[in-house]
């Protein structure tokens, strides 16, 4: 349990600026995700936490300790890489067990340590094999264990499961965080896939061109992005200029909308309004409607199985609603839909 | 370390299904192969039988027939300086074909890496791989001879006295000269060979090494090396092989008598009493048995160790 601070960092290769002061703390214990586009530095940020990579400015501490001048072997830190990296002219057990042999840690601890960490990723049956003998999960998962036997005091992995079939990931994502919780590791995982990183992360960092655009638990990034490059990157379905006339009224495509008060944001400011797709109930009658009802008419209809997506059309404006798909409502019929003014978010230019 | 090695066929072989499924295709290929094998078999195994026949007194074409016997062997063997022979032919081939090696290896993962004068590096390292042995030979008279350039220079800065003085490099049977040669001409091509074994591995698992705790050294002797064996076994095989036969250099460069194998094998042929080639043959066929069992023992060694890591 290690806690992680980045200070000022910034990495350039050559000319080009990979990372641009990088100010970020993870908390011990804490699990952090860094999400991302390709190529906006995740890969370049965990290299320089592990020692593979120099800062070309700016100081890495774990633990309160700079540990910018220590070598890769003595940082303790823990790298499972994108492509597993496993030693292919090793079996399973002497790659988990690299590692402590290095360390010239005796023959009786080994074993222990060995038998637990089989326990951990499940590959007692596959001990013998070599890594060109595994599937692309159980590979991913030597790596892991690997990694965890040398008792890192944080645990980075870079897109682990980026290689993987749907089905697997979602079974990797519930091993890695069980790992996590039981170990009370300080892990940083990075992805590109918004999803991923909602359903791993105490608290997510959205790193765009090499920069934080904001640093939040999951719900709130979710809910409150703090730009509209983080609203699109998590998939904002629904965003519509307009104008604050009031401390909690926005006029918009739709008429003047109530929302809560918005202290980020001046009177008159032009603003986007952000409207989640599943944050919009869609009635019958305009009677049922609670808050403030628009009158729409349903174009299109895509049934996603759990959920089913309709696009609206308001006047001139098309807007995206999701709900559970329990009901069906027919294209082309016309509904109200309702929006509460705590749903609506407002970013200001 | 930790449990025994498993049997090589404990785990389960992950071709096996394909080549059970593949047998219709490997019919088809065996009989594509039949017409070069064919050629191969006629062009090197009939002149390799020949060879064989005449060794032992087959050559009724120069009215010599005493075929079989072992006259020509027993007097090649029973000679002391045949024995001294063979070694300094292995001695050759061995410490030049090490310190190719040697060099090779680092040239090879530098080439992995970006460094200024890159470029031009690229191409001087692979010059002497496009400028004959013979060229090569003639280099070394020039630089490392008595009167050579280097002996010169050595007196010209006041080393030595007299160029004269200069230690012998050519013309012992330490073979400096040879070996020189054939480092020189051999580096280039087991850098390349290595090099390509070196693209085609994953270079992330030194790195997961170094974060595992590894030290440089034991990165490059647990986890490089193994991965680049390929390409120094097959690399330092071939230059070995050429090394054992070949003559020029040892003829040239070499101390004299006597000699290595194939410039005794060269001096039959070339005397006037044509009936010595069937002692040359001998001693091309004695070279041929040695270099191969070498060769032979090096390759099982190789697979053994391959089949310990399961690659095959
Ligand atoms: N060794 C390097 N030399 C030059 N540019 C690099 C190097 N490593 C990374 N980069 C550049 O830095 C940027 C960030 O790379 P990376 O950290 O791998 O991104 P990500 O992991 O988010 O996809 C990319 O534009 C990449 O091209
Ligand atoms: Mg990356």
């Amino acid at each position: 349990m290690t806690k992680v601070h980045l200070s000022g960092v910034r990495k350039s290769f050559g000319s080009f600026t990979a990372i641009e002061h990088l100010e970020l703390t993870i908390e011990s214990g804490e699990f952090v995700v860094l999400l991302g586009p390709s190529g906006c530095g995740k890969t370049t940020m965990l290299r320089m936490i592990a020692g593979l990579e120099e800062p070309s400015a700016g100081s890495i501490l774990l633990d309160g300790a700079d540990v910018s001048n220590t070598p890769v072997q003595e940082r303790n830190v823990g790298m499972v890489f994108q492509r597993a990296a496993l030693f292919p002219h090793m079996t399973v057990e002497k790659n988990i067990l690299f590692g402590l042999s290095v360390r010239g840690r005796p023959r009786g601890e080994m074993r222990e340590k060995l038998e637990e960490m089989l326990e951990i990723v499940q590959l007692h049956d596959f001990r013998h094999r070599f890594p060109a003998q595994l599937s692309g999960g159980q590979m991913q998962r030597v790596a892991i264990a690997r990694t965890l036997i040398t008792e890192p005091s944080v645990l980075m992995m870079d897109e682990p499961l980026a290689g993987l079939d749907t089905k697997l990931r979602a079974t990797m994502r519930r091993f890695i965080r069980d790992v996590q919780k039981r170990l009370r590791l300080t892990t940083i995982f990075v992805t590109h896939d918004q999803a991923e990183a909602m359903e791993l992360a105490d608290r997510i960092a959205v790193i765009f061109d090499g920069r934080l655009a904001q640093y939040a638990p999951p719900d709130l990034l979710y809910k409150r992005p703090s730009c509209m490059a983080v609203a699109d990157f998590m998939g904002v379905s629904n965003i519509f200029p307009g104008t604050l006339v009031a401390k909690n009224r926005v006029e918009s495509a739709f008429g003047q909308l109530r929302v809560d008060e918005q202290p980020r944001c001046p009177l008159g400011a032009t603003v986007s309004l952000m409207l989640r797709a599943e944050a919009i109930d869609l009635h019958e009658h305009k009677e049922d409607t609670r808050f403030q009802a628009i009158e729409g008419r349903i174009v299109e209809r895509d049934f996603l199985g759990a959920s089913v997506v309709y696009t609206l059309e308001c006047g001139a404006t098309r807007i995206a609603v999701s709900e559970p798909s329990r009901r069906l409502l027919d294209v082309g019929r016309t509904v109200w839909l309702d929006i509460a003014p705590e749903s609506v978010w407002l970013l200001s230019h | 370390m930790s449990s025994p090695i498993p049997p090589p066929n404990s785990a389960p072989r992950l071709f096996q299904p394909a080549q059970a499924a593949g047998r219709r295709p490997a019919l088809g290929l065996a009989l594509t192969l039949t017409p070069i094998a064919f050629v191969l078999v006629l062009l090197f195994g009939g002149a390799m039988l020949l060879a064989v026949l005449q060794s032992l007194g087959f050559a009724p074409w120069f009215g010599v027939n005493t075929f079989p016997s072992l006259t020509y062997f027993k007097a090649l063997w029973a000679s002391q300086f045949f024995w001294i022979s063979v070694g300094l032919t292995l001695y050759y081939a061995t410490a030049s074909t090490m310190i190719a090696l040697v060099l090779a290896i680092p040239l090879a993962l530098a080439l992995t890496k970006a460094f200024p004068g890159r470029g031009l590096y690229d191409y001087i390292y692979k010059l002497p791989l496009m400028i004959p042995y013979l060229v090569g030979i003639a280099l070394a008279v020039l630089m490392l001879g008595n009167g050579g350039i280097l002996s010169r220079l050595a007196a010209y800065v006041g080393l030595i006295d007299d160029p004269g003085q200069f230690p012998a490099i050519l013309k012992t049977h330490y073979g400096w000269g040879i070996i020189t040669v054939y480092v020189w001409k051999q580096t280039p091509f087991m850098t390349l060979a290595i090099y390509a074994v070196l693209l085609g591995v994953d270079r992330n698992t030194e790195e997961a090494a170094a974060v595992l705790g590894a030290s440089p050294r034991a990165i490059f002797f647990r986890v490089t090396l193994p991965q680049i064996l390929p390409g120094i076994v097959s690399s330092s095989l071939i230059c070995f092989a050429f090394n054992m036969g070949a003559f020029e250099a040892p003829l040239i460069l070499g101390g004299g008598f006597p000699d290595t194998l194939p410039v005794i094998a060269w001096r039959y042929f070339n005397d006037a009493d044509y009936t010595l080639q069937l002692q040359g043959m001998a001693a091309v066929v004695s070279m041929g048995i040695i270099s191969g069992v070498l060769l032979f023992a090096y390759l099982a060694a190789y697979r053994r160790y391959e089949m310990m890591i399961g690659r095959v």
